[in-house]
């Protein structure tokens, strides 16, 4: 039997705009049913890494690879990948309904599969009751979850989000965790980006990313129980990561 | 492609035109831009961009002041295309074309009458300002015919026996009034359509990068083209549907009347708004947002539309290099064909050529948008 590919693959990604080097030499892996984080600050890469991904923008250097496929030259990949972009990226003018119906037929989904799947979906989301409202008359956290139905109608075997807890209210973002990691059970891939360092302990491995490439990997208990000093307290992720960035500028 | 690959295409492309029509459904201001803002231009260009003038103002100077030269003013008067609005000296007519108070001066000599009596040649003069050439030449025109009728009327039946030996006869066909409007209606719509389809997909492409949905529609499985398509599908109806307005409009106010074929008509406009639409595609896919490509979607499709296609300004008296410029222009094919259709009953034996350069632009410039409409957001 050949070796199972890896759900993604970044290898040596470069990217840059203008005066900003965005990648520079981002390497990453993620298995199937894994839930990995892309955890670092603002202008990290974080944005520009989910996109060459997705096969949203041709990186100047290396490569990436979606469940073994070209993201920027096999179509088939769209059918298998979902994404949730970081900025508002419905349709505010339609209702929660009309949007989910809408990326259904995107993919194509016979009617009684997008029922079935729609009804469960709302209700994970618990957006049932608001089916009738417009995209722009839900909370953060409510909009947030629609997308992520969106982004899920189609059942990917890949799941890209960027940035999904940013704005939204702590209630909201545990659900939002909760439910994530049920696919990832289900043997759903989860490519997260975030910058909240308290979200880092969620995932089943993290990457560090500052200045376009990871600093730092691996998963959370393994990184917080390396970087431990003799005496002293754990350290929380923030602090870790801090010291990694003051230890990469030095 | 297999049928059930065909299928899921055509799926995706009615799911965008679906979308596509909620939007429009759900703002208005679309909707008033494809149809209310016709039916205002064609008022305003229908009655205000009037090529016909009469009551032009006249300022006599009567220095005979005597029954003959006041029936000649008279003369001048009682066709209506005059109106004479002061007595002055001649001197006088460079002031009042200055103040606007006047387009020509009569100047009728001392002796008019006594000449005519003795049978002697005479000359009137008519001092025009000729600052506004379209109102001249049809000054000049009017003020011809009317001293002709005065001179005949003045010879009398000795002049039969005199015929000249060489007379034209005018019959204008198609348009026997000459009036404007006829002429510029079809001139009009060919311009409204053009503006308020590239508008329209500029608007509806740029707007979904505007709202970020750009991103989302890439990382799904819909296509380029069916993007392009069930973007197009919507518009191209509304626009067909605004080509059914202007032309009705068109014979309710302005007696424009139809001698061709309907389904022709529209054949001319399906090709001509694919290619616009098409136009506002590309303006769009280079230009991301909404407020530039407004822009750059009125300039290219108003200038051509207004300037070179023969809409108000005759192709034949341009120069060499902007007439063969004009034949890029689609809207010149549109408005040859809408006036052949409308006003001479034309069919697809005179008409094929605008039809085949209408078709060639669509496939040509829809091709570009297409190709250009990378799926990358950086």
């Amino acid at each position: 039997m050949a070796p199972a590919v890896p759900a993604v693959e970044a290898r040596g990604l470069f990217r840059r705009f203008g005066a900003v080097q965005a990648l520079a030499g981002l390497t990453f892996q993620v298995e199937r049913g894994e839930l990995y984080g892309l955890i670092g600050p603002d202008g990290a890469g974080k944005t520009t890494a989910i996109r060459a991904v997705a096969g949203l923008l041709d990186p100047d250097q290396g490569e990436a690879r979606v469940l073994g496929l070209d993201p920027l030259r096999d179509p088939a990949v769209r059918e298998r990948l979902g994404l949730m972009p970081q900025q508002y990226s419905l349709y505010r003018d339609l209702t929660v309904a009309e949007n989910l119906q809408f990326f259904a037929r995107l993919s194509a989904l016979p009617r009684p599969v997008f029922r079935e799947r729609a009804e469960r979906l709302l209700g994970i989301t618990r957006l049932a009751p608001f089916t009738a409202r417009r995209a722009d008359q839900l909370s953060g956290g409510m909009y947030k979850k629609l997308a992520l139905a969106c982004a899920l109608l189609h059942q990917p075997e890949v799941l890209l989000l960027d940035e999904p807890t940013n704005g939204v209210d702590p209630v909201s973002r545990r659900e939002l965790w909760a439910l994530l990691h049920e696919f990832v059970e289900g043997g759903m891939a989860v490519v997260i980006s975030t910058p909240y360092m308290d979200e880092a302990e969620r995932c089943h491995r993290v990457g560090l990313v500052h200045h376009g490439r990871l600093l730092l990997e691996g998963a959370p208990e393994r990184l917080l129980a390396a970087a431990r000093v003799e005496g002293l307290p754990r350290p929380t992720f923030e602090e870790l990561f801090i010291r990694e960035i003051e230890g990469a500028a030095a | 492609m297999t049928w059930p690959a065909l299928r899921r295409s055509l799926i995706r492309v009615g799911a965008m035109a679906a979308k596509e029509t909620i939007h429009v459904r759900r703002d208005p201001r679309t909707l008033a831009l494809a149809l209310a803002m016709p039916v205002v231009m064609l008022v305003l260009f229908g009655y205000g961009v009037s090529t016909d003038v009469d009551h032009l103002r006249l300022a006599v100077a009567d220095q005979d002041d005597s029954q003959a030269s006041r029936a000649l003013v008279r003369a001048f008067q009682g066709s209506g295309e005059f109106l004479v609005v002061t007595h002055r000296a001649p001197e006088q007519a460079e002031a009042l074309f200055r103040a606007g108070d006047a387009a020509a001066a009569l100047v009728v000599p001392r002796g008019y009458a006594s000449d005519l009596a003795q049978g002697r040649r005479t000359t009137v003069q008519l001092l025009v300002d000729g600052a506004d050439a379209m109102i001249a030449n049809q000054l000049l025109a009017k003020a011809d015919a009317i001293v002709r009728a005065e001179s005949r009327r003045l010879a009398g039946l000795e002049a039969l026996r005199q015929e000249l030996p060489l007379r034209l006869r005018l019959w204008t066909l198609y348009n026997p009034a000459g009036r404007s409007a006829l002429y510029m209606v079809p001139g009009i719509s060919a311009f409204l359509l053009a503006i308020t389809a590239v508008m329209l997909t500029a608007l509806a492409i740029a707007g979904e990068w505007e709202r970020g949905s750009m991103e989302q529609l890439f990382a799904s499985p819909v296509g380029r083209l069916e993007i392009v398509l069930g973007k197009l599908l919507p518009y191209l109806a509304l626009g067909l549907l605004e080509l059914q307005l202007v032309v009705a409009f068109g014979a309710v106010a302005f007696d424009l009347p139809m001698l061709g074929s309907l389904p022709l008509l529209f054949l001319v406009g399906l090709l001509f708004l694919v290619g616009m639409l098409g136009q506002g595609l590309l303006i769009s896919v280079l230009a991301k947002n909404q407020l530039v490509a407004t822009q750059a979607g009125t300039l290219s499709a108003m200038l051509p539309a207004i300037i070179l296609s023969g809409m108000i300004f005759p192709i034949e008296n341009m120069p060499l290099p902007l007439q063969l410029l004009s034949r890029l222009i689609p809207s010149r094919y549109l408005v040859h064909s809408l006036r052949g259709i409308l006003l001479k009953g034309n069919g697809l034996a005179v008409l094929w050529p605008d039809l085949l350069a209408l078709a060639a632009f669509a496939a040509v410039i829809v091709t570009l948008a297409t190709a250009r409409f990378k799926r990358r957001v950086a």
